[in-house]
């Protein structure tokens, strides 16, 4: 059985960056733990997400969707078109998942950084 | 000794699983040289694979899935066996690219990869029943 560790922190940018920093594989198994941490910052207030994957070795279709989840979480009603978002951003992604983020097109959708200061500071 | 070229694994088919059997592909993958960008898209096709097997194949219902791996060439071939209904893949659309992220339907993302990510996909439904599918992915093994 696969676990999926998330930690939450928060920083204070341009505005408050939640944080989510995902440890393990992202699979159809472990991908709602994902998306039920995201749904409980958003209710507790949460309006900025940077998803930190650097502990993430696998994320498979089930991530995306995950993401996806996420995306319409946060996304006002005013956002549309093919404009990244500016609620979620994607921090430092192995080679492998940056590869599959290309394929499914979701690097139109979402800025993604490496540095964790210049990511913060974006929102 | 002859060395061994053909691998495989029996499993449960259960999401619980996907760990296990990508852990196989790791496994099979370096035993057969695979590099590691194709191994990163082997073991990704066949998690998506396994994991509509679970969902949209056996659903509710308790099976088994069966994984052949080998090498042939440069190339890996990788059969993934079942014995729930069969599948036909004519029937999922492929994710819309092109379309805002708020107005694309869940779904469809795991096709997409498995057909992305190999030289060949044919979904076969065997005369005994159930399903197979047969992942050819060319230039894998250094």
């Amino acid at each position: 059985m696969t676990t999926l560790n998330i930690m939450v922190g928060e920083e204070q940018g341009n505005v408050a960056v939640t944080i989510l920093r995902v440890e393990g594989d992202i699979d159809a198994a472990t991908h709602k733990t994902l998306q039920d941490k995201a749904s409980e910052v958003v209710d507790g207030g949460a309006t900025h997400i940077l998803l930190d994957l650097g502990g993430v070795n696998y994320m498979g279709s089930a991530g995306f969707r995950a993401i996806h989840a996420i995306t319409n979480m946060l996304n006002d009603e005013g956002s549309s078109g093919l404009s990244k978002s500016p609620y979620l951003k994607l921090l430092n992604p192995t080679d492998a998942v940056g590869r599959v983020i290309k394929t499914l097109g979701f690097d139109v959708y979402l800025d993604i950084y490496q540095d964790r200061a210049e990511a913060i500071n974006s929102f | 000794m002859n060395e061994e070229k053909v691998f495989g694994l029996s499993v449960k088919a259960s999401l619980d699983n996907l760990q296990t059997i990508r852990q196989y592909i790791d496994r099979v993958g370096e035993r057969l040289g695979v590099s590691d960008e194709a191994l990163g898209d082997l073991r990704l096709v066949v998690d998506e694979a396994v994991t509509n097997v679970v969902i949209h194949g056996y659903g509710d219902n308790e099976g088994i899935v069966e994984l052949h791996m080998e090498g042939d060439g440069d190339a890996v071939i990788i059969r993934i066996r079942d014995q729930a209904e069969p599948f036909d893949p004519g029937h999922v659309n492929n994710p819309q690219l092109d379309t805002a992220l708020k107005d694309r339907p869940f779904g469809g993302m795991g096709i997409f990869l498995i057909k992305q990510m190999t030289d060949e996909a044919e979904f076969l439904t065997p005369a005994g029943g159930g399903n197979e599918i047969r992942l050819v992915k060319k230039g894998a093994i250094q």
